[in-house]
């Protein structure tokens, strides 16, 4: 639950284009300085991650020697095909997409109609469902996780992939509802309203006009949703035992903890390709991200 | 909004309740059985002696949990190192990423890479960035250290293994995986804010200090204060980062209560003592969020 | 309101299911065994190269001859196997056959979940081995949970080059006296380089096990498995001479200290330090990564007051108490700890084969590698420690040992702190 429920802003759905400086007159000192500071944030952000890629496309040998620059000598991709070949990261990557892919479609199956209500009907289930968002950021892990493992355990679903799936649909399902309400919110009541005056039903008012306008926020919500479900690491580390239905993030922390030697340019290549999925889906959905979140905020 | 959907939500009000109920049912069930039940059983696992053990009997205990935990010295240690761990990530965090957010939300050149790259830690997942730290971090081939080095400074500690720098390096890990979340709600806060009462304020002779503090500050208030007290809870509740940097070492001196929890359960499989130490954790951080959000909502009063 | 009504509803369905989610654990299968074929899975923590295969060689080897009993290999790892047995037996779902420590496992014995083997495995099995191992594996009632399979002794890697530029002897002998490594060191010390680097970021493993070299038991076990501490001079001489050569003499670099075997080694391999002490299974790694013309050797087996013995802490293959078949698991144990297959496992990891006729292979298979011989005999001297039966000893090492040690080598708590330390820890577990 952590880090994925947006929160609660000032009303204002969408993001403006960027405000004008106010301070003209003190430009041309202060520009300097903030580009210097804008360059700091980039050095702080930016630099771990280009090491990383350094990293991964080093040799063994220019990784053992003490003295090596920080540049790789030359694109080397073995390590690549090392990670994936050596640590079962294929296998590992099928589990992570079974998982991830079931857990999206199910949340954004029961989670359309539950927004839907939250946001069109003034019931006291509003008032309940915020509230238990609001708490299932609150309860730690820890407090839930044993309970879940009994649970699971009762009906033979731990070191079970379905078990995962199901936990990770309530992990995920806070922050669902919480956009797709706000997206739901967005639309004008008029529309619908106009559409059962033309006498269209409920259900056809819903699918013909609720849902394509829904559309870009289904998409965003559901991408999240993979993406969440995809890093996950804590249930995943309780839950599944079998080294053969670990997800990505388990088989990169046994990687790095094996006692043995640890392949430094294979694990960071293995951390790369195991980020790649999220970030493509990152990037695509990180505008409507953003307005998600403000709008899920939309008090209603 | 809420204006115009008011009338219209007033004429369907009859089967609105009904039918709410059975769209929420689908999502309800799931909810009720993997998160309700469970936690309310792990609340009240908090009260037993539940252990690891084939064929194991259950007793309740009351409150000898608590009473035992009251003497655990390492727990509290955890705790206290879990405080200032929470509260450490969650100023820097705030602090950094509202600096990020101005400089975001001023024209200038290369501000979309540095939104792009404010935003990455936020998709990649935390075992992957406390690898790539631990990398970073390391005493021998790590960058930081050959860093140090190249400034003259000395260039052989080992940031996570050393007892001094072991926390506050956590710490700058987890400020870095925060940011993205904490910058982007704070920008679109400072979106929010109205130009004409920054240009007001300009020509009323207020100085760029001034303007900031008496006009986007208070504009701000309503979005720091949710993003800061999300991101409290979430770090003091924080595993796969830190359980995957250092594991709670080097001699437990970065041990989360999250983690001494799941240690106590997973390692020594004292599952009713683990839920207790949850339990703890849930009303200790309530308490600080009522403090903060009343103290909040006190000084927006007056 | 209704949120709490909800939880109210919850909170009493699971008062009156929380009894059941506890005791549904499958029931203990011991004794009654299954006939006919079953499939048995192992849970394997080799993680070298070498090893894996050896492994994977000895399992094929057994499907093929075995139609009725075959074993599914799969591969753990030794950093996190204590964790996921506790959530493997708890949630049924544990390997029938489990590698492991004999330091870790008397735990699981206590809470019922590792068979007795002791009447499966065969008397040549029982007889290759001392008593002094079998003691590790066996519970204060005399079941035997384990077969104890390979050994690891601490031992010293030497890099010679830096011995002759320094014009330093390279130690030879029987044993080499703490003193002696000590003044070794010192003089190999220079020039930015360190006589000695030791990876003892976990450090109460290395504590404990050359301890016994000075006498040091630090435990006294009783039969129902309940210990008393003793941490006196005995059991402080290794720290404190650890601590003396990083602090004192300067000859062991102290960020070797905070670092994990593997990572002090390409320091090692760098020339940066003349000396690495680790367990013997790091010969592999250094066969593995040395750089060409890299010279080393291993010196003979440290000596402490009383002489070079270490604790025995074998590896060890058990048989879950929930397995459903445990007589063909440990049929499989059996064949598993044969002096043939324990040979070939042991030159894989450079480790110590608990069977003395293995050990004897491994000396004859290995005349032409003459690294092996101080390998050997460093595990001549190998003797239970009582730590082994303290059933609280992994908590203790993780919460109270392991930070206390952690602590005094980092120069930061006294002697006498860390005495303390270990003895209020263990009495606020005990």
């Amino acid at each position: 639950m952590t880090q994925t429920l947006a929160p609660p802003s000032p009303p204002r759905p969408t993001v403006r284009k960027v405000a004008e400086p106010p301070a003209r007159r003190t430009r041309t000192f202060t520009r300097p300085l903030q580009y210097l500071a804008l360059l700091g944030y980039m050095v702080f952000l930016g630099f771990p991650l280009l090491f990383l890629l350094s990293t991964s496309l080093k040799t063994p040998r220019e990784l053992r020697s003490t003295d090596s620059s920080f540049l790789p000598e030359k694109l080397n991709w073995d390590n690549f095909g090392n990670a994936v070949e050596k640590a079962n990261l294929a296998q590992a990557a099928g589990n992570s997409l079974y998982v991830a892919a079931l857990t999206t479609v199910i949340v954004t199956v029961i989670s359309l109609p539950a927004a839907y209500a939250l946001a069109r009907f003034r019931t006291k289930l509003r008032g309940v469902a915020t509230v238990w968002i609001l708490l299932s950021q609150v309860f730690p892990f820890i407090l839930i996780v044993i309970p879940v493992f009994l649970v699971l355990k009762q009906v033979g679903l731990v070191n079970n992939p379905l078990g995962l799936v199901l936990v990770y649909t309530v992990w995920c399902l806070p922050f669902a509802l919480w956009m797709l309400r706000g997206y739901v919110a967005a639309i004008p009541v008029d529309l619908e309203e106009a559409g059962a005056i033309d006498g269209a039903g409920r259900l056809r008012v819903l699918r013909s006009i609720v849902l394509p306008l829904l559309a870009p926020g289904l998409v965003a919500t559901s991408l999240f949703t993979f993406i969440s479900s995809w890093n996950e690491f804590f249930f995943a580390l309780v839950l599944i035992q079998d080294p053969g239905l670990q997800t990505l993030p388990l088989t990169l922390a046994r990687f790095f903890g094996a006692e043995g030697q640890v392949q430094l340019g294979q694990l960071a290549a293995a951390s790369l390709l195991a980020t790649i999925p999220s970030l493509v889906f990152f990037l695509i959905i990180q505008r409507r991200l953003t307005s998600g979140l403000m709008s899920g905020a939309v008090k209603g | 909004m809420t204006a115009v959907a008011a009338p219209a939500r007033r004429r369907r009000r009859r089967g609105d309740g009904r039918d709410a109920w059975l769209l929420v049912l689908p999502a309800l069930v799931p909810v009720v059985l993997v998160s309700v039940y469970p936690l309310a059983q792990g609340i009240l696992l908090g009260f037993t002696d539940a252990r690891a053990g084939l064929n194991q009997a259950v007793h309740v205990n009351g409150v000898d949990n608590y009473t035992r935990l009251l003497g655990n010295e390492l727990f509290w240690s955890s705790f206290r190192i879990g405080l200032i761990w929470a509260f450490g990530v969650t100023i820097l965090q705030f602090l950094a990423s509202l600096g990020l957010a101005l400089l975001l939300n001023l024209n200038l050149r290369l501000r979309w890479l540095a939104r792009t790259l404010a935003l990455v830690p936020w998709a990649m997942p935390p075992v992957v960035i406390a690898i790539m730290w631990r990398m970073m971090l390391n005493p021998t081939y790590g960058p930081v250290n050959d860093a140090m080095r190249t400034l003259g400074l000395p260039g052989d500690i080992n940031w996570l293994g050393d007892f001094s720098t072991a926390l506050p390096a956590v710490i700058v890990v987890g400020v870095w995986a925060g940011m993205p979340q904490t910058t982007v709600t704070l920008l679109a806060g400072l979106q929010n804010v109205s130009p004409e009462l920054h240009e007001a304020a300009a020509i009323d002779g207020a100085g760029a200090w001034q303007r900031f503090w008496h006009v986007t500050m208070p504009a701000l208030r309503p979005v720091a204060v949710a993003i800061t007290s999300l991101d409290l809870i979430w770090n003091f509740n924080s595993f796969a980062l830190v359980f995957v940097l250092t594991s709670g070492g080097p001699g437990g001196e970065t041990m989360l209560p999250a983690l001494f929890a799941y240690n106590e359960a997973f390692k020594y499989g004292n599952f009713g003592y683990a839920a207790a130490m949850g339990n703890v954790m849930v009303i200790v951080i309530a308490a600080f969020l009522f403090v903060y959000l009343r103290g909040q909502a006190r000084s927006r009063e007056s | 309101m209704k949120g709490k009504a909800l939880l109210g509803i919850g909170a009493v369905a699971a008062l009156v299911l929380s009894g059941c989610a506890l005791n549904g654990g499958e029931s203990s299968n011991e004794g009654e065994s299954t006939s006919g074929p079953v499939t048995l899975t192992f849970q394997s923590l080799a993680y070298q190269d070498s090893t894996v295969a050896a492994v994977k060689d000895i399992v094929d080897t057994w499907n093929s001859d075995n139609p009725d009993i075959q074993i599914k290999l799969t591969q753990g790892t030794w950093d996190n196997v204590h964790d996921q047995l506790v959530t493997q037996f708890q949630g049924g779902t544990a390997p029938d056959i489990i590698h492991d420590e004999s330091s870790d496992i008397m735990g699981f014995a206590e809470q019922g979940y590792l068979a007795d083997i002791g009447k499966y495995l065969s008397a040549d099995v029982k007889s290759a081995v001392s008593k002094d191992v079998w003691d590790t594996v066996t519970t204060a009632d005399g079941k035997v949970i384990a077969a104890p399979t390979l050994l690891q002794t601490y031992v010293v890697f030497a890099n010679t080059d830096a011995f002759t530029t320094a014009g330093v002897e390279v130690p030879s002998g029987k044993e080499l006296s703490w003193d002696d490594f000590q003044g070794v060191a010192k003089q190999l010390t220079a020039n930015g380089k360190f006589g000695v680097g030791w990876g003892l970021k976990q450090p109460t493993a290395a504590v404990m096990n050359t301890a016994l070299g000075f006498d040091g038991t630090f435990f006294d076990t009783k039969d129902d498995g309940s210990a008393t501490i003793h941490v006196g001079d005995n059991e402080l001489a290794v720290p404190e001479r650890i601590h003396a050569m990083a602090y004192d003499d300067k000859s062991l670099d102290p960020v070797s200290l905070t670092q994990s075997g593997t990572d002090v080694l390409p320091n090692f391999l760098g020339g940066k330090y003349a000396m690495y002490v680790g367990g013997n299974f790091l010969a592999q790694q250094i066969t593995e990564s040395a750089p060409t013309g890299f010279k080393w050797t291993v010196l003979p087996p440290l000596a402490g007051s009383a002489g070079a013995t270490q604790a025995a802490n074998p590896q060890t293959m058990s048989v879950s108490a929930q397995s459903k078949a445990p007589a063909q698991a440990a049929k499989f144990i059996d064949y598993f700890s044969s002096a043939e297959n324990q040979a070939k496992l042991a030159q894989g990891d450079w480790l110590i084969p608990a069977s003395k006729p293995a050990r004897d292979a491994v000396a004859a298979e290995t005349k032409s590698t003459p690294v092996w011989t101080p390998i050997l005999a460093s595990g001549e001297d190998l003797a239970g420690a009582p730590f082994q039966k303290a059933k609280n000893y992994p908590q203790w090492k993780d919460q109270f040992a392991t930070p206390a040690l952690q602590q005094y080598l980092a120069n930061s708590i006294s002697l006498d702190d860390l005495k303390k330390q270990l003895t209020d820890g263990w009495s606020s577990i005990g």
